[in-house]
């Protein structure tokens, strides 16, 4: 049934979040392949350093690799799949989403207004043909893998250009990369938050051919009938394998090694209008029924403090029994606590509202409405709509007041079919709601609210509890795209053809 | 007889379009380009049409060849034939079928009565073309067989009755209400959310009186006005 | 001109189906309607304004003239049309996934129909079969079966409100009206236009607007 992954085939960045393993700083750089034959002896290069997805320091079963202070992976976009000189053959077969890249999308994603790709970093008006990441448990190794790639595209010879572009923390707007971090507490620990001050990171999809998926798989997988939870086909994140509808992804080009153990990665850098943002939670909490955090709550589904699911802790009080239970766990049960829920006793959306971000972005079984049997499984319509989440904040907040400054988030969606997934969830669940029954009525923090036709939510109340529900209206835009595109992860087989010029469709 | 619903009816018309041509242009393709460029939304004739919820036109060339994987979990006896002749393994094949005459496909969800809804069709179907021409329903019925001797409401209410078809199925997922019913409800949908938010955390005494005001204003029992128009569009 | 009209999309597929199944079809259609849990999915789906299965015999395609060829087929013809909410992709791969089985039942004797999973011979069955629209009319763009439902809960529950409310006394009347909100929560949904679901759809529209005259 499940068999295991070629994780020495898999880039590492599908396989771990990196951040969750103490990888602090990242840098993410764009690089333009001015000649054929020079870029893909860069890529055979890079590809000596590129990090797979084995397990690190693990006893027992499998290669153990010792876990680098500095890990190394790489991406493309079909212009620069092109400027590699793939087959004509092999490129037809790439989706049209891909192809046209995020920028042309923009429609479909409500790119608009502040978000508009006219108002992206520099870099994005450059041919963005490779995305490379670097991620380090600390500067010093962040420094020396960055410098080694330096080294790379200067022996290139002008096969490559490292492109710069990029907007930074003193005002400049042609740095050559994006600088990504976790945010530090003032003890100077790092955090899993983000700049609104919610904790980011939970929950990440699980699939077959992972390992320990028993531990792992409650609330991160598909819901079944019975009430327990299943790992997802591996063919939803993983090109090469069945997914979730009986079949080999029908975006994978030829030939099958080219495919095979790779993704698409939408990147977007997500800048975060945080002095709006702390308006709004002021101003809005001063006519709700309930704390300033519990409002927080109810935006994002999770309590900023530690993610506790608002399904679980509705109100304040039920959050202060949580975070009780929550201290006395171990770490499993934490974080079990943290991803083990459904909203099978939350139909109404009393305690999650239907516009939350976490209820918007992965409804479980909820789209059944309560009505049991309805569909093959509960979570059906929601089982293809789901994405890998990777990524890390970037820059920093000097006043909390202001929205000009530097400070966001860098996400990125891995997934086998950006249209299916990625993209459905940013136009119909984020920026639209008729599956949640709300209308057009957008998510709060992610939609893209237009500031001339300002839009509401309804935060729901226990049904014939004789209140009312609670309106918020006049929602600002928080989060304006500030750049991206969709790359495509090959696998290291793939890697090594791409690098030696040897993909054959034939 | 059209299917009907709770008060949704469902019609389905296939009109067969005359063979032949008007120089280069073939009857099939004159119709064909009239009703593509028929205007849309609340310009579209079948906002005249009292009680149309969605409408649809299109022409059918003809049937589909099934030139699709053959289905493995059915069983043929042909399975079995053709070990022994190819004969049967090549009858197994779909037949192909054509079509001797295109068809004007007609199908509309309404409100009501089919009588009442022709009626409707007749007297009520109206537009300006994308030549400036005002037009009624005969321009697109007008090349479909024997149609020029409908002349009247009763010639035209009988004609479309020879086309059309039962359903074996007419799924409702919506209202059977009338359309006036339908669209004044949306209109006091989109009215009351407003009221209701821009009320939050005001006084009883304030939002009684707004109410009544609102009320006065939004008339919810009068289904002519105010209302939303047939096929808007645009908030 | 397109197969859009606002929040709807209208689908028309024609399929071949042996003449002497047309009983059978028949047969399930009656029992779909009469045995509710059998379109329990497609309500609970709540993405469909109306929809309809039509069955043309194999002698059925009238005939009103003497000049008209009369047809000549092998096989009776299974119509559908649909109104439904959201894109192509959206609405397929939600029979797929939702109500599997419904589908087999409806479609099961149509010539090389292939099952409704996996996804993409699916796909292909329909679009292979598929009509494109000349005209789609939709009396209400902006709004989605979902609206049209909820409108439909509002009107009949602020007419009653203001006839048992309206004349009570300041607090009576308030916690009559913060019931009323509490019952309507989920109807206050805004209606505007669309999301782009089809590139293509999106441009040729905007130039059909662009050349109106």
């Amino acid at each position: 049934m499940t068999k295991d992954l070629d994780l020495t085939d898999i880039q590492g960045n599908i396989i771990k979040a990196y951040g969750a393993y103490n990888y602090q700083k990242a840098r993410y750089l764009f690089l333009r392949i001015n000649n054929g034959d020079k870029g893909r002896k860069f890529v055979a290069a890079i590809t000596t350093k590129v990090t797979t997805g084995v397990s690190w320091n693990k006893s027992g079963a499998g290669p153990a690799v010792e876990k680098p202070m500095a890990t190394t992976n790489i991406a493309f976009t079909y212009v620069g799949l092109k400027a590699l000189e793939l087959p004509t053959a092999s490129l037809r077969g790439f989706p049209e989403d891909f192809m046209m890249g995020m920028a042309k999308r923009k429609d479909i994603l409500g790119d608009d207004g502040p978000s508009d790709p006219e108002n992206w970093d520099n870099i994005w008006k450059e041919r963005v043909h490779i995305w490379m990441s670097i991620n380090a448990q600390n500067t010093e190794a962040l420094i020396e893998r960055y410098n080694w790639v330096v080294q790379q595209v200067e022996a290139s010879g002008g096969g490559v250009t490292l492109l710069t572009g990029h907007r930074g923390d003193a005002g400049e707007d042609d740095l050559p990369y994006q600088e990504a971090s976790v945010l530090y507490d003032e003890a100077g620990n790092p955090t899993p938050k983000e700049h609104f001050g919610y904790t980011d990171g939970i929950g990440d999809p699980v699939f077959e051919g992972q390992t320990n998926l028993s531990a792992r798989v409650p609330g991160r997988g598909k819901l079944m009938r019975d009430g327990s939870w299943a790992p997802l086909a591996t063919g939803e994140f993983l090109l090469g394998h069945v997914d979730e509808a009986m079949e080999y992804p029908k975006t994978a080009p030829s030939p099958t090694l080219l495919s095979r153990n790779g993704t698409y990665m939408v990147y977007r850098k997500l800048h975060e209008n945080v002095g709006t943002f702390n308006h709004f939670l002021d101003e809005q909490s001063k006519s709700f029924p309930g704390s300033k955090e519990m409002l927080a709550a109810k935006f994002a589904g999770r309590w900023r403090d530690n993610g506790a699911p608002i399904v679980k802790a509705p109100d304040d009080a039920s959050k202060a029994e949580w975070d009780k239970a929550f201290e006395a766990a171990d770490f499993a049960e934490q974080k079990r606590m943290l991803t083990d829920f459904t909203y099978n006793d939350d139909i109404h959306g009393a305690k999650c509202p239907y516009s939350a971000h976490l209820r918007r972005i992965n409804p479980r079984g909820s789209l059944e409405y309560g009505v049991t049997g309805a569909y093959e499984t509960p979570g059906a319509l929601d089982d293809r709509r789901r994405i890998l989440r990777r990524g890390l904040p970037y820059g920093s907040v000097k006043d909390a007041t202001r929205d000009d400054g530097n400070h966001g988030i860098i996400f990125m969606a891995l997934n086998v079919d950006i249209q299916r997934q990625f993209e459905f969830v940013q136009q119909q669940w984020i920026n639209y709601a008729n599956d949640f029954k709300e209308g057009n009525d957008k998510e709060v923090l992610l939609g893209n609210h237009d500031a001339r036709h300002p839009g509401k939510v309804v935060l729901q109340v226990e049904p014939g509890s004789g209140k009312p529900p609670h309106f918020i209206n006049n929602i600002p835009r928080l989060v304006e795209t500030r750049g991206g595109d969709y790359f495509f992860i090959p696998s290291i087989t793939a890697l090594k053809l791409i690098a030696a010029g040897m993909v054959d469709p034939t | 007889m059209a299917t009907k619903s709770g008060n949704a009816t469902a019609l389905t018309v296939l009109s067969p379009i005359k063979n032949g041509a008007i120089g280069e242009t073939s009857f099939a393709d004159i119709t064909r380009e009239r009703c593509m460029r028929l205007p849309i939304h609340e310009q579209s004739p079948l906002t005249k049409v009292p009680n149309t919820y969605l409408a649809r036109l299109f022409i059918l060339d003809d049937v589909f060849y099934e030139s699709l994987p053959a289905n493995d979990s059915i069983f043929n006896f042909s399975d079995i034939t053709s070990i022994f002749f190819d004969s049967a393994r090549k009858k197994a094949l779909p037949r192909k079928d054509h079509l001797k005459s295109k068809y004007l496909v007609f199908s509309s969800n309404f409100h009501g009565d089919l009588d009442a809804y022709l009626t409707g069709m007749w007297e009520k179907w109206s537009y300006i073309d994308n030549k400036g021409v005002q037009r009624d329903v005969r321009h697109i019925w007008e090349h479909c067989v024997a149609f020029d001797k409908v002349t009247d409401c009763a010639g035209f209410i009988a004609y479309i009755k020879k086309c059309q078809f039962e359903a074996s199925l007419f799924f409702n997922g919506s209202t059977d209400d009338s359309l006036q019913e339908q669209l004044k409800a949306l209109y006091l949908k989109q009215e009351f959310t407003q009221f209701a938010m821009e009320h939050q955390g005001k006084s009883a005494v304030e939002i009684q009186q707004d109410f009544k005001a609102f009320i006065a204003r939004v008339q919810p029992e009068n289904l002519i006005a105010p209302t939303w128009p047939p096929g808007k569009s645009t908030p | 001109m397109s197969n859009i009209a606002g929040k709807a999309y209208a689908m028309n597929v024609i399929t071949p189906i042996r003449w002497y199944t047309t009983w059978t079809n028949k047969l399930f259609f009656k029992a779909a309607t009469l045995l509710p849990s059998t379109l329990k999915g497609l309500q609970t789906l709540s993405l469909i304004h109306y929809a309809r299965w039509v069955i043309i015999p194999r002698n059925g395609f009238p005939h009103l003239d003497s000049s008209q060829p009369r047809e000549d087929l092998h096989y009776a013809y299974m119509l559908f049309f649909s109104n439904f909410n959201g894109s192509w992709d959206q609405y397929v791969d939600s029979f797929t996934f939702a109500i599997p089985s419904g589908l087999d039942l409806f479609w099961k004797w149509n010539i090389r129909y292939p099952k409704s999973v996996p996804l993409t011979p699916f796909h292909n069955y329909i679009r292979h079969n598929q009509i494109d629209t000349a005209h789609y009319y939709n009396a209400y763009p902006m709004a989605a079966s979902n609206d049209v439902k909820s409108a439909q809960k509002i009107k009949k529950a602020l007419i009653r409100f203001n006839t048992e409310s309206s004349d009570k006394s300041p607090e009576d009347f308030l916690q009559d009206y913060y019931r009323l909100l509490n019952d309507l929560q989920h109807h206050f949904g805004d209606m505007k236009p669309t999301p782009i679901v089809s590139l293509s759809s999106y441009e040729v529209k905007k130039r059909y607007e662009q050349t109106r005259f």
